[in-house]
């Protein structure tokens, strides 16, 4: 479905057919991607097929009113069509017109709510990170590892390296080990931000006062992208999220050096640990 | 009326007041934030007189027309009666808002944000069965008195009518005064967190509310004694008659919910 | 009539208790607003045309134009050009009223919003402006993160603007329910009439909570209440609660006399009745109904309840049942017609279509799960600016065609509004639909730079946008020469699908109509 729309969008649209890069670099967009990113954890893909059942609905809904559009257009015109009929009233086809998309919304409804109460939470969750947002940036605890905490802050324009992507890259990514259900806490220290990684599927926003929750479980390794997905101020736009997904061996080996590195000398972030308290509820 | 009477209704006469009143609620709005940021009190202040200067004008414009032009036929009545339950209606959303803002900081079933414990526990809330339940008597015992007023004009008994609404007057004005007694000797202050935010805000717009309908009804006070209100023509003070209705039913609503179970809550 | 009810120079505006001369001067602050709101849209699509900053260099700055840019389309050119430009001059006249129920109610009401606009612009000027979004959350809107008084402003426009709306609907509901003519029984007024009736409902229930969210907001920004800061046990989510109970019924308000607009102008070129009239009637009122049980499709990534989201996913959905029944009841309207294809019909043919895909574009977001993927970004942009930007605007323009010979006395040019049909048809689809490209990849709102991968879709937008704005230009060119070189308009210029009763005054429409009141009895009135 959406190959095939990828192609005619382009040639609709811009009237040339557009390029999409084959072997996809996974996490983040392409240029002239037209749909979804390229899903990488359970949640990001049942999303994706969900999306086709609700895009195939939809894009049949328009056709099927353009279509008619058209039609009426072509066949009810004041040339062929010189004397207007009144008829203004047809019960059948009311209770038709009324029916047919109450039974598309309860078809829609059923994988729905299944994709919702799926994504919500995870039962067993194998470990847990902390997300705090700041003006603007993003910090990170792992209670689990030692508890230890760093800042994650985008790299200005004129400091990055080749093949570190504008906007997106930061100095310490977030590290998940891959196939490990992880749950994420999340709240923030001043004004509202929300946390999203796209092709994980993950958007929460971070509340001050309040912990939030969310999980994931990513595929495959590799760095996943995303950004700061709530006006938070002047630096709205440069708060991105860089989740960096690597093997249980390598997470491991990780989280010891890290423990050291980000060691906690200063009881900063202390704040998300009283708030994991109320997230029970 | 000017026009020749080919219809019932009323073609009002340009007016300078809505020019007026717009440029009172300007200097308002600007005044009032150089009052907050500034601390310039002035000119907010004379927002405010521009304000009350608009209202007396139109309003005696109003009266005029409804007294001398004979604009207000019935059919006009009835559109001003249907105008003040749309403007009570829309006052209801208003204080709906703040009920909304009470409910989620005290109901956790709401809200995640709501308090484990309503009272707060650094809150001594005010005793419902002293001040409050007075007042609620006071006010009930008001709604009486101005229903009582409501027939007397009905009925074409201008003195009866006069000493209903002098009477509400002066309940709604004992009323304000506990009040304000009250909220002298509360413990917390305005500031005092989101109970204190919820309970002054609650009850103090009610409050400026039990203040304008006693202004409104302080003018039907003189208007029924000049003999405005007439069986046939009483819309003024039906207006009022209704809005101290409505404020008497928020105050139920208030001291059911902020002062009664607001005081044990859980 | 005397001069005292006919003034003439600047008191006949500036005193004026006439429905027709307010609905003017609010067109024209539409107009207004609209040219300031555009310029503003077009300067945001000349900074996001290449990624990195082109001209905005103070991202503040470009966070101020959004919110500008948000409020003033919404506030200041949508409602009053259909609710306070085309309510006011046509429910009276369509219903054989003399006037409004409350003339000079009526002139504080614009005037009031003249106010508001002034004291939005004093906003985006003090202090480094409002950079908060029109949705203004707290805490990035508290005392805290905007300390100037540029927030305060915006509050208080706002509240100034609620004020001129909610008298504005005591008004038109007053005027609907008391003043139709003999036999005008609601069930035979015009559906134009029963749009704006269910749109001044929502605005008398849904403003007034605005304004208790806003006068929190208030007092916590500078009285030191806690209603929305987590320090004193309040809860910003609050915010997000008052504000979209409000705003999801306003953005019916916007699109509801839309609908009415359409139904007219549908019918009278296809010469026929409005098909499933009371259907269509109270189709709105579902609407309008359902509009304020869902406001928490808002809110589907702030940390509800599994359980409240899985409601708001249902009610969401229920909405677009009702609005079927008005898509599919015009189409019906169309069918055997014999439709004339003039301005005002193919603004109303692009209206349903562009319309059916920003409405099947919300109820891809109703769903909260998929809303994860698309909540906060260009998707949302492109779902909302296709029922925005596109179908009411189309809405407005169809029904300036519509009716500009009525208001003025004279007939615009048919090839010049083609032209502008279709310019305005293809810029916005060129604007707006690569947008949800952009957001179904993932591109934020509300950022003044991007990562590189968007880069093309988004000169594509910016291209459309550049469309757009020759478009609106060359309208404002047509609205000129409506009115200095246009035909003299006959009483009624379409014909025999023109029923309602604005067609049987003289054009342009004398300064009190309806003097004589019409008798709609079923007899008198042919039916
Ligand atoms: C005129 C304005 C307008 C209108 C009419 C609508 C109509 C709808 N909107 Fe939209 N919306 C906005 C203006 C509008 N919206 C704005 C401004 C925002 C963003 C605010 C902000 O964040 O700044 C927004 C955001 C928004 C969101 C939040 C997105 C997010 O932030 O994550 C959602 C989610 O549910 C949503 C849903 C809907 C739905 C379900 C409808 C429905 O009413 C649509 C119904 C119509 C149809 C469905 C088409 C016709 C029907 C048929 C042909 C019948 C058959 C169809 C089916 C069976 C599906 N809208
Ligand atoms: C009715 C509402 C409306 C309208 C018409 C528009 C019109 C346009 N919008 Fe608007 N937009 C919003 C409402 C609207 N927008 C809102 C609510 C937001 C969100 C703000 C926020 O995030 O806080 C937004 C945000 C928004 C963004 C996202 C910015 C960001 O998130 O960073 C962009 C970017 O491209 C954009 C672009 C445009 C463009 C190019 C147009 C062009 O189509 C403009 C062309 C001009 C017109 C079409 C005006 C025509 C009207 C007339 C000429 C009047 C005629 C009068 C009569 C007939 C009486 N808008
Ligand atoms: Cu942080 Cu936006
Ligand atoms: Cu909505």
């Amino acid at each position: 479905m959406f190959k095939h729309f990828r192609d005619i969008a382009g040639l609709i649209v811009l009237g040339c057919v557009t390029v999409v890069g084959e072997a996809s670099a996974a996490g983040m967009a392409e240029p002239w991607q037209v749909d979804l990113q390229t899903p990488a954890s359970p949640v990001a893909e049942q999303i994706r097929s969900f999306n086709a059942i609700l895009f195939s609905l939809e894009a049949l809904i328009t056709l099927v009113v353009l279509g008619l559009m058209g039609f009426i257009i072509w066949r009810f015109n004041a040339k062929r069509n010189p004397v207007p009929n009144k008829r203004t009233h047809n019960t059948a086809l009311e209770i038709l017109w009324t029916v047919v998309p109450i039974l598309i919304l309860v078809v829609v409804a059923f994988p729905s709510l299944r994709l919702l109460f799926f994504m919500d939470r995870t039962q067993d969750a194998e470990m847990t990170i902390k997300v705090v947002g700041h003006q603007w940036y993003w910090s990170y605890e792992y209670p689990d590892h030692g508890d230890f905490t760093f800042d994650s802050i985008m790299i200005p324009d004129d400091e990055l390296k080749p093949g570190q992507p504008r906007l997106l890259a930061v100095d310490n990514p977030v590290v998940v080990p891959v196939g490990v259900n992880v749950r994420v806490l999340l709240t923030s220290d001043d004004v509202i931000h929300s946390w999203a990684v796209p092709s994980l599927g993950l958007k929460t926003d971070t509340v001050p006062g309040r912990t939030n929750e969310t999980w994931v479980n990513v595929n495959e390794e590799g760095t996943y992208y995303g950004m700061c997905s709530e006006l938070c101020g002047i630096n709205h736009g440069y708060m991105p999220v860089a989740v960096k997904a690597v093997s249980k061996a390598e997470f491991d080996a990780w989280s010891k050096n890290a423990k050291q590195e980000f060691a906690r000398n200063d009881g900063q972030a202390t704040h998300v640990v009283q708030a994991v308290g109320e997230v029970s509820q | 009326m000017s026009q020749a009477n080919k219809h019932p209704w009323h073609m009002v006469a340009p007016s300078p007041w809505p020019i007026v009143g717009t440029i009172s609620a300007f200097v308002l709005a600007v005044g009032g934030v150089l009052y907050m940021h500034e601390d310039i009190p002035w000119i907010l202040a004379a927002g405010f007189a521009l304000l009350l200067f608009t209202f007396f004008g139109w309003w005696r414009d109003v009266v005029r027309e409804a007294e001398h032009d004979a604009a207000h036929t019935n059919v006009v009545q009835q559109g001003l009666r249907v105008g003040v339950v749309l403007f009570i209606a829309s006052e209801v959303m208003f204080f709906f808002a703040f009920f909304w803002a009470y409910f989620n900081a005290s109901v956790p079933a709401i809200s995640f944000a709501a308090q484990t414990q309503w009272p707060p526990a650094d809150i001594v809330p005010l005793d419902t069965w002293t001040i409050p339940f007075l007042n609620t008597l006071i006010l009930l015992t008001s709604g009486a008195t101005v229903t009582y007023a409501h027939h007397a004009v009905r009925e074409g008994h201008r003195d009866k009518a006069i000493v209903g609404i002098g009477l509400t007057v002066l309940l709604g004005a004992i009323f304000l005064g506990f009040q304000i007694f009250e909220y002298g000797h509360a413990t917390f202050g305005f500031t005092d967190g989101i109970y204190a935010s919820s309970f002054y805000m609650a009850t103090g717009f009610h409050g400026f509310h039990v203040f304008v309908g006693v202004c409104f009804l302080s003018v039907c006070f003189f208007r029924a004694r000049a003999g405005h209100f007439t069986p046939r023509q009483h819309v003024g003070f039906e207006a009022s008659a209704w809005y101290w209705h409505f404020v008497d039913v928020v105050w139920l609503f208030l001291f059911c919910a902020v002062y009664w179970w607001g005081s044990f809550g859980l | 009539m005397t001069a005292e009810h006919h003034p003439t120079g600047w008191r006949r505006w500036v005193y004026s208790t006439n429905h027709k001369d307010i609905g003017t001067m609010y067109i024209v602050l539409s107009m207004i607003g609209a040219i300031i709101g555009g310029g503003m849209s077009w300067y945001i699509r000349l900074e996001l045309a290449q990624p990195g900053i082109q001209f905005i260099e103070d991202t503040q700055l470009y966070n101020v134009l959004v919110t500008a840019h948000g409020f003033l389309m919404v506030f200041f050119v949508v409602m009053p050009a259909m609710i306070g430009g085309f309510g006011n001059w046509f429910v009276p006249l369509m219903i054989g009223a003399p006037d409004m129920s409350f003339p000079r109610m009526n002139n504080i009401s614009f005037w009031l919003l003249v106010a508001a606009l002034v004291l939005l612009v004093i906003a985006g000027l003090t202090g480094g402006g409002p950079g908060t979004g029109w949705t203004v959350y707290p805490p990035l809107s508290s005392a805290t993160f905007h300390p100037g008084p540029a927030v305060d402003f915006a509050i208080l426009s706002l509240h100034v603007a609620g004020a001129s709306s909610i008298l504005g609907a005591i008004n038109l509901i007053t005027t609907i329910i008391n003043m139709r003519a003999p036999g005008m029984t609601m069930h035979r007024a015009p559906l134009f009439v029963w749009a704006i009736l269910v749109t001044a409902f929502l605005l008398l229930l849904a403003i007034p909570v605005l304004a208790g969210a806003l006068t929190m907001l208030l007092t916590d920004r500078n009285f030191g209440t806690s209603f929305f800061i987590p320090e004193g046990g309040g809860d910003p989510i609050l915010w997000q609660h008052l504000f979209w109970f409000f705003g999801h019924p306003e953005v019916y308000i916007i699109i509801i006399p839309a609908f009415g607009i359409i139904s007219q102008i549908i019918a009278t070129f296809s010469k026929k009745p409005v098909f499933g009239y009371l259907g269509m009637a109270y189709a709105m009122c579902a609407i309008g109904f359902v509009g304020f049980v869902v406001w928490a499709h808002h809110m589907y990534t702030v940390g509800l309840d599994v359980n409240t989201r899985a409601y708001f996913v249902l009610a969401t959905m229920v909405i677009a049942v009702p609005t079927g029944i008005k898509i599919f009841s015009w189409l019906a309207t169309m069918w055997g017609g014999s439709i004339t294809f003039k301005t005002p019909m193919l603004f109303a043919t692009g209206f349903i279509a562009l319309f059916v895909a920003g409405g099947v574009t919300g109820v891809v977001l109703s769903n909260a799960g998929m809303d994860v993927a698309l909540h906060d970004t260009y998707y949302v942009v492109a779902h909302f600016h296709y029922v925005l930007s596109i179908a009411a605007v189309f809405a407005m323009y169809a029904g300036f065609y519509y009716w500009i010979g009525k208001m003025s006395g004279r007939q615009y040019s048919e090839t010049l509004g083609k032209i502008h049909f279709w310019a305005s048809f293809v810029g916005v689809n060129l604007l707006f639909f690569p947008q949800h490209f952009l957001g179904a990849a993932g591109m934020p709102r509300r950022i003044p730079d991007y990562p590189d991968a968007y880069a093309g879709w988004n000169m594509v937008s910016s291209i459309g946008a550049l469309i757009t704005a020759i478009g609106t230009v060359f309208f404002l060119y047509i609205v000129w020469h409506t009115l200095t070189r246009g035909q003299k308009a006959k009483a009624n210029p379409w014909g025999e699908g023109a029923t309602t009763l604005e067609w049987t005054v003289a054009s342009p429409a004398p300064f009190h109509t309806h003097e004589e009141l019409p008798n709609m009895e079923p007899a008198q009135a042919g039916e």
